[in-house]
């Protein structure tokens, strides 16, 4: 019995934290578990991509999973950019998504007929219970339900290890999901089919749109060159993003102003007076490309105008 | 992990099965050391050691006089003070921080003071990069600290009480430094066992007090001039010491074994002896080499691999018996060189240890993603004669020598 998982989705999200609770979980059940995340930017939306590998003898060798039994999935956004994964997973194995779209409609995006898919709601449960959109406890709790360890009362344990606080709230969300979790069964499984592609080994950077080059042409001494953030399409960060109510806008740039990523706009638009005549005015505007939805511009906007919708 | 142990001799120590980060499992075992002054300045990935032991501290758990000082230069001056005063002392850091000690690291060999301090290790900028490999650790070698390179979250926290009875030993005083992989071991989350009683910690290394140290009652003046006629006669009873210590590392390592069931040894082999090819290597990359000897193995190659856990002393005598009947002995290391005549800093001292020619690669560089295919690919090059010995590969650095 040796159970390699991967794990998906974006800095903030409580990813690693997820399998930090569930290798602990592990052990308390008496099983070896090494969670090792691959240590990327660190940073807030971000993409992250985290390995647990649970075993009932010791683990020595701590390696990229290529692969997994189990992929979970944080971010349904994720989906295309980290459907090298989703195709890596051995036949007969679970890939578990956070998602609210519909069971046809994911089954379809997920493309695979010979995994478990496991949908749940996590941001959704996640929000009930603990306030915030963050999954990991909810996806924690599918990951159980489908694999049949850790047991929920050692999930439970893990809460307090591992956070040492909004224990209660965050294993309501673990049992909903554990409750509640939908599982589409494969239509056929191979026995002896092998996975249709590998994770490969890599830095987590190498995502953005570069030459990877080799060293005798990279950047001497690394310099870096004015707008290199350009190549950052830091939207799909986001969990929530910022809508603007026109009606309600003064137009004081405060949120311009703040915006940490230049993703406040001015822009034009053509509006029509109370007697036909077409102008055009100045409005607020975000740029989703790059926004982050950090909330920063909701935060400072003095009338209100601002508001955080969730994205996923 | 207790398979990565020798075979456990008779357990006396009641434990407790846990999971910790490798950080985590660093400052457990300090806490259980009770060290009576801590002074640290964080930097990642040592970070989470020292807000661990902040919060130990700061919670009534450790008895400790906490100094958050403004800088690694303070940080270890603080140490030295406080060491050189009969305290218990323990510091941490990475990189640039230990950069930033460097002045008084050798104050503390020179004051014969048995600091322990652990290292999350991390490569030096610039570029920036607060990832794990051996350059910061590797850059400590000449200066006399004991020096010990762990493997797992588990040998972590068994190494700290090791170094702590090995610093304080009266044939020792020494400082020495506990080394794993920033991230790979800091940072990742594995079981472990540790005592039940914390108590039991405290009798396998009680504070000896042992070493030469201010005191009202006997006034004395350390760290005072050492003109040309003197300075090189104490600094020389510092380097016998060093030499010395070697015994008493072995020993303390033995009877924690006896303790708590767990041995290291100066270096960890795995199927070495009638090898034809050993991978040698150090940090949490040595589950990999062992997983691409075995591999080897069963396409027929007579394949071992050799682990280096102590490394300041270096244990030349031992690796000769260890290594000298393999053909082929490969060194994979962690940390540039720069300019050397092997780039690759172990390879270069297992060159110079077994008076012949050595394989040697660069890897993980700044925490380059690894996997045991790799290495794998690298063993069988070595194999086949298509890299050769005094030279420097490299694996996985693009456009390189491979």
């Amino acid at each position: 019995m040796r159970v390699e998982t991967v794990w998906l989705g974006r800095g903030g999200q409580g990813i690693v934290t997820a399998t930090y609770i569930v290798a602990n979980a592990a052990v308390i059940d008496g099983f070896y578990a090494l969670a090792n995340p691959e240590f990327g930017a660190e940073r807030r939306g971000a993409p992250v991509k985290a390995f647990l590998t649970i075993d009932k003898s010791p683990i020595e060798d701590q390696e990229p999973v290529k692969t997994p039994d189990v992929v979970v999935i944080f971010d349904d956004k994720l989906i295309d950019t980290m459907r090298f994964a989703i195709d890596a997973v051995k036949p007969g194995g679970h890939v578990i998504v956070n998602t609210a779209k519909s069971p046809e409609e994911m089954k379809k995006i997920i493309g695979r007929n010979d995994v478990y898919l496991v949908l749940l709601d996590a941001v959704g449960i996640a929000l009930k219970h603990v306030g915030l959109p963050v999954p990991n406890g909810p996806l924690a709790g599918a990951f159980s339900k489908v694999m049949g360890f850790p047991r929920l009362e050692s999930i439970k344990t893990a809460f307090e290890t591992q956070l040492g606080k909004a224990v209660e709230e965050n294993f309501a969300a673990t049992k909903e999901a554990y409750e509640t979790a939908l599982v589409v069964p494969p239509e056929r499984v191979e026995q002896a089919a092998k996975p249709k592609g590998v994770i490969s080994t890599t830095s987590a950077f190498l995502t953005g749109p570069y030459e990877i080059v080799g060293w005798p042409e990279v950047s001497k001494a690394g310099a870096v060159f004015p707008g290199s953030s350009l190549f950052y399409a830091t939207g799909g960060w986001r969990l929530e993003k910022p809508v603007i109510d026109h009606s309600k806008c003064i137009m004081c740039r405060k949120c311009w102003m703040y915006c940490p990523d230049d993703a406040v706009v001015e822009a034009w638009k053509e509006v029509q007076g109370p007697r036909g005549r077409v102008f055009r005015m100045k409005v607020i505007d975000f740029d989703y490309q790059y926004c982050k939805g950090c909330a920063v511009c909701a935060d400072v906007c003095p009338t209100g105008a601002i508001k955080m919708v969730r994205e996923i | 992990m207790t398979a990565q142990a020798l075979a456990p001799v008779e357990k006396k120590v009641a434990q407790r099965r846990i999971a910790l980060t490798g950080n985590h499992a660093v400052a457990l075992a300090v806490k259980m050391c009770r060290p009576e002054v801590i002074a640290a300045y964080p930097i990642t990935p040592q970070t989470p050691v020292v807000e661990k032991l902040a919060e130990y501290v700061n919670n009534g758990e450790l008895d400790a006089e906490y100094i958050p000082v403004e800088s690694e230069h303070s940080a270890m001056s603080a140490v030295i003070g406080a060491s050189a005063a009969g305290a218990r002392t323990f510091t941490e850091t990475s990189s640039q921080g230990l950069g930033h000690m460097y002045e008084n690291l050798p104050i503390a060999v020179g004051m014969r003071l048995p600091i322990v301090m652990g290292m999350a290790v991390r490569t030096y900028s610039a570029p920036i990069n607060v990832w794990g490999d051996y350059s910061d650790v590797m850059s400590m070698r000449e200066l006399g600290w004991i020096i010990y390179i762990a493997q797992s979250a588990q040998e972590a926290f068994d190494t700290v009480i090791q170094a702590y009875r090995v610093a304080e030993d009266s044939r020792v005083h020494l400082p020495a430094v506990v080394a794993y992989d920033g991230f790979w071991t800091s940072h990742v989350l594995q079981p472990l066992d540790v005592p039940e009683d914390e108590e039991e910690v405290m009798r396998f290394a009680p504070i000896t007090r042992s070493w030469v140290r201010l005191d009202v009652d006997n006034p004395a003046q350390l760290g005072a001039v050492g003109t040309p006629e003197w300075y090189w006669e104490v600094r020389w009873q510092a380097v016998e010491a060093l030499r010395e210590s070697q015994k008493v590392i072995e020993e303390v390592d033995e009877e924690f074994g006896k303790w708590f069931g767990r041995r290291y040894g100066l270096f960890r082999t795995h199927r070495t002896e009638d090898a034809e090819l050993v991978v040698v290597t150090y940090g949490s990359l040595y589950g990999l080499a062992k997983k691409v000897a075995d591999r080897l193995r069963q396409e027929g190659v007579r394949a071992g691999a050799l682990r280096l856990r102590v490394i300041r002393p270096w244990p030349g005598d031992q690796l000769k018996k260890a290594l000298e009947a393999a053909e082929k002995v490969f060194v994979i290391d962690r940390a540039i060189n720069h300019g050397a005549y092997l780039q690759g800093p172990m390879a270069m001292e297992l060159a110079a240890t077994l008076q012949r020619p050595v394989y040697s690669a660069l890897a993980t560089i700044g925490m380059r993603a690894i996997d045991s295919d790799m290495i794998y690919e690298a063993a069988l090059k070595v194999l086949k004669g298509l890299w050769a010995p005094n030279q420097t590969y490299t694996i996985g650095l693009r456009g390189g020598y491979e």
